[in-house]
């Protein structure tokens, strides 16, 4: 065989890997509708405490405080963006941890380390399943939203949207390499999980504006992909800016997404190589 | 209480036991687009137990043998009270299993399921003294029953490590432990030795053994293994599709079956008519064949008698070889076993490998 | 020992059944030991046992800095209008304070059974004389404990923090209607458990029954805020009677709204939750034998 022809060969197979995984991962999120129908509706639960909240403590629809923050005084699209985009961070960083527990519970992860193909794809496979059915949680969370808060959404403004949610799974790719790697390692990494999105949800402007925090928390943000994440997509729909606008925040989100890949890859076929030699994936 | 008259005699005792299961079918959020090629129904119903009928005496070792899925594990549930049955009644140590529950709970001790039973984020001692307090012991004479049953099982040691520094055969002396913890008069074990290396499962056997004849606990004892229900049991059932196929001592079972007897005698230089002489001796064989070796590469001959009775008259058979100068290199005789036996009775096998 | 000559075993078992003093001590013990078993696994996972107590700040917060956002500072005339205090901190801390608890009911309940069923001790448990609904209440009790540490150590976060204006002279009669609550919640958390036993993905039922409570209950706004609809059946939980009743005693000007009689209101609530609860259980647990469904899924 050529190297043309075994470079290709091994292109092939390694997408063949990504494609396998994700066809594993949606047919088994399939046996459980009830799940599928939970993550699609409840999530607006959640934030509905908010927007009573403002109802009470505002009087009405628009918040001048709020306003003078943010440039918008709407907090119902403010809570409303932050909660789609936060329980679609969610489901893709705590999908990918659980993910390997699963296998490792079922017995199946010793077979998947074993197998000879780079483990890589296989976490790009599980990253791509898990991302698919966020994105259709949050299409359906979305959707619900505007029919009963009736929020505006122009079609325009979705392709811009939808580049800067890209860029934030490709950050939250890098993350979940991160955390699969210390799933690998120590058995409480759901605790780990859980912690990172405590940082998330208190550190990225999810229910309030950035603003709001002291300056030492807001410098924490700014190490947070979501937070550009949220700022730019919140100025896009509720403003009415463009990217040039916040051009900026797109550059600091794009160097934070390649930092977190990176290292994401690393570490993971770091750690995976030492647990291999230690056993450790054994004990799971 | 009243004392149920029928089973006075009997610890355990079932009376047209029957237990179904309907097995709902999950197929997915697409479910409905796929035919179900066998059948158009929804859910399969599985027979576990039909009109189960057991009887178990004080102090007896009973198994109960059968392959995956025969109905020991579904016995083994309703006569512990995690599983009503659909029918008929079950009395264990004279209390009705579905009235007396609490009784009969604190008349046995199970292990089902071994190892995997217990909080391995607990050592020894903590999982015991948790599982006392289920058995509403008191405190005191549950303490002096820990420390006991841990000397017993050699855990004293490790009696604080947490469990899931255990080794599996650890584990499963842990179970055992906690079944004996209120000292109860019948205990079920349901595949006690199951994943177990041959010496832990061998340590495990000798205790089950000491249960029965030293204490004069009634055991009742599922397993497939048949080499360790004639090892153990005082009598053997066979079950089958839920029901009970056969019923006595591992001997008198065996005894049903004479045609897998085997004597298989390796000899040199037989003579030609070594067949008809031997045939002679024993008119009850089926077969008796000489099956010639090449005595010049050093590989002797074989004489092999199926059925009949040579282990009775083998005595007589090398009599007849030393008369004829024959020079025997080695006797094997393989008597049937329980699984020969099972086969005869059921047409299936206790395991897929015959062992 | 010859076996023909050994003593026949039949019917020879101490245990206390039935309703009386030695029966009731033994299953008061047990769930005592279910509490400190509880207790045990907890502290194997020390990463898990930390995060668990600040998480009752990390939900807070959220509430807190978005209320405040909101209004500009921490006063809210529109909130003064509606129940007589415009503390938008003050009111925002009591009523998380008390939503922790009912995580209690939902999750910590909700999963106590499934929970061993997930360990695979289950059926080991049912094996055993002592009352299931004994494991039940364990959990329970534990998770109390657990989420009051965790409501101590947010106090204080928020105290420090922003400052809370509370009547220490209403503390007792607070507690009063805490523990009836409580008793409610409890209630309400042994039919959770006996559904986290029948459904497969329980959880997704504990998180459904969470954001309803949550949403029912004044905890981040006055009752008032819902449709009628919403705040009537506010009053089948005890979440909102017991923030209306804490609050009242204290909060400083703050006016109780409709339910009346609070102390009534709950007592009433708790006995039919707990009856209900028992009843409910006492059926799963029937059902769950007869399907043979003590197994893991």
């Amino acid at each position: 065989m050529t190297q043309h022809a075994t470079q290709q060969s091994v292109y092939s197979s390694n997408l063949s890997i990504i494609w396998n995984e994700v066809v594993k991962n949606i047919k088994t999120l399939l046996a459980y509708p009830t799940i599928i129908v939970f993550w699609a509706i409840f999530p607006i639960f959640w934030f509905i405490p908010f927007i009573l909240q403002g109802e009470a403590f505002v009087g009405g629809l628009e918040s001048s405080s709020f306003a003078e923050i943010t440039g918008t005084g709407e907090y119902i699209p403010f809570i409303v963006i932050g909660a789609i985009l936060s329980s679609y961070v969610n489901t893709l960083l705590y999908g990918m941890g659980e993910n390997i527990r699963k296998e490792a519970y079922q017995g199946t992860l010793d077979y998947v380390l074993a197998a000879p193909c780079n483990k890589a794809y296989v976490l790009i496979g599980k990253a791509v399943s898990e991302s698919l059915s966020s994105t259709i949680f949050a299409i359906s969370q979305l959707t619900i939203s505007v029919l009963l808060f009736g929020m505006n959404i122009t079609l325009g403004v979705m392709i811009p949207v939808s580049f800067i949610i890209i860029l934030l799974i490709l950050g939250l790719y890098g993350m979940s390499l991160l955390m699969a790697a210390f799933s690998l390692m120590y058995k409480q990494s759901y605790d780990l999980s859980e912690s990172i999105g405590y940082i998330f949800y208190i550190f990225a402007p999810v229910r309030y504006p950035v603003e709001s925090l002291p300056i030492w928390a807001q410098i924490i943000g700014k190490f947070i992909p979501l937070t550009y994440a949220l700022i730019i997509v919140r100025s896009l729909m509720l403003l009415g800016t463009d990217l040039s606008t916040v051009y900026l925040d797109v550059i600091a989100l794009l160097i934070i997404d390649v930092v977190l890949l990176l290292a994401g890859l690393y570490l993971f076929n770091k750690i995976e190589k030492k647990t291999r030699k230690s056993g450790i994936i054994s004990h799971h | 209480m009243a004392i149920d008259k029928e089973s006075e005699e009997f610890s355990i005792k079932t009376i047209d036991l029957t237990k179904k299961f309907a097995k709902k079918k999950h197929r997915g959020i697409f479910g409905f687009l796929r035919k179900n090629k066998q059948n158009n129904k929804h859910n399969e119903v599985t027979v576990a137990l039909d009109e189960l009928n057991l009887s178990i005496r004080p102090g007896e070792l009973f198994g109960l043998l059968g392959p995956n899925g025969s109905g020991k594990t579904t016995t083994i549930k309703c006569l512990a009270t995690i599983l009503i049955p659909d029918k008929g009644r079950a009395i264990v140590n004279g209390f009705d299993t579905q009235k007396e529950t609490a009784m009969v709970r604190a008349s046995l001790g199970m292990v089902v399921g071994g190892e995997r039973t217990l909080y391995w984020k607990l050592t020894a001692r903590d999982n015991l003294a948790y599982f006392a307090s289920l058995y509403k012991m008191p405190r005191k004479k549950a303490k002096r029953r820990i420390e006991e049953l841990l000397e017993t099982f050699n855990l004293s040691d490790r009696a604080d490590e947490r469990l899931e520094d255990y080794s599996t055969g650890m584990r499963q002396k842990v179970a055992i432990a906690r079944a004996l913890l209120h000292d109860p008069p019948i205990l079920l074990l349901d595949e006690p030795t199951l994943g177990l290396d041959p010496s832990f499962a061998r340590q495990i056997r000798r205790k089950i053994r000491e249960l029965s004849e030293k204490q004069g606990k009634t055991v009742l004892l599922t397993t497939h293994y048949m080499n360790e229900a004639e090892q153990l049991c005082d009598r053997v059932a066979f079950i089958n599709n839920g029901r009970i196929v056969a019923v006595d001592t591992p001997n008198r079972l065996k005894a049903r079956v004479k045609e897998k007897e085997i004597v298989e005698i390796s000899v040199y230089n037989p003579p030609t008519d070594i067949e008809r002489q031997i045939h002679s001796l024993l008119p009850d064989a089926e077969v008796v064949k000489l099956i010639r070796g090449n005595e010049d590469d050093g590989s002797p001959s074989k004489i092999k008698i199926i059925g009949g009775t040579a282990e009775e008259h083998i005595g007589t058979v090398i009599d007849t070889l030393r008369q004829n100068k024959v020079r025997i290199g080695s006797l094997n005789v393989g008597f049937p076993t329980l699984e020969d036996v099972f086969i005869k009775l059921t047409g299936a096998k206790l395991t897929e490998d015959g062992t | 020992m010859d076996k023909s000559k050994r003593e026949h075993r039949l019917r020879e078992v101490n245990c206390p059944t039935g309703l009386n003093w030695s029966n009731l001590k033994a299953e008061l013990k047990a769930v005592w030991e279910s509490y400190i078993k509880d207790w045990k696994i907890e502290f194997a996972y020390p990463v898990s046992f930390i995060r668990q107590l600040i998480s009752p700040i990390v939900y807070l917060l959220p509430f807190m800095l978005y209320g405040i956002a909101l209004v500009g500072g921490r006063y809210s005339p529109n909130l003064e209008q509606m129940v007589g205090t415009g503390d938008v901190v003050t009111f925002t801390f009591t009523g998380y304070m008390l939503m922790g608890f009912i995580g209690t009911a939902v999750w910590a309940m909700g999963f106590s059974i499934r929970r061993e069923r997930w360990f695979g001790t289950l059926e080991s448990i049912y094996v055993t004389p002592s009352s299931r609904l004994g494991q039940v209440l364990g959990m329970a009790l534990h998770s109390t404990v657990h989420q009051m540490l965790g409501t101590i150590i947010q106090f204080i976060f928020i105290y420090l923090t922003f400052g809370i204006g509370l009547k220490i002279e209403g503390t007792l009669p607070a507690l009063a209607i805490f523990a009836l609550m409580m008793l409610a919640l409890y209630g309400f958390g042994i039919v959770i458990s006996a559904l986290g036993l029948i459904l497969r993905e329980g959880w997704v039922v504990s998180d459904a029954l969470y954001s309803i409570m949550m949403i029912l209950s004044p905890v981040a706004y006055p009752l008032v805020v819902l449709p009628t609809i919403a705040q009537n059946a506010s009053a089948l939980f005890p979440t909102a009677p017991a923030l209306i009743g804490i609050r009242s005693f204290l909060m400083e000007n703050y006016h109780a709204e409709a339910f009346g009689n609070v102390f009534l209101h709950l007592l009433l609530l708790g006995t039919a939750w707990i009856l209900f609860g028992v009843l409910v259980f006492h059926l799963t647990d029937g059902y769950v034998r007869k399907r043979g469904m003590l197994k893991k899924f």
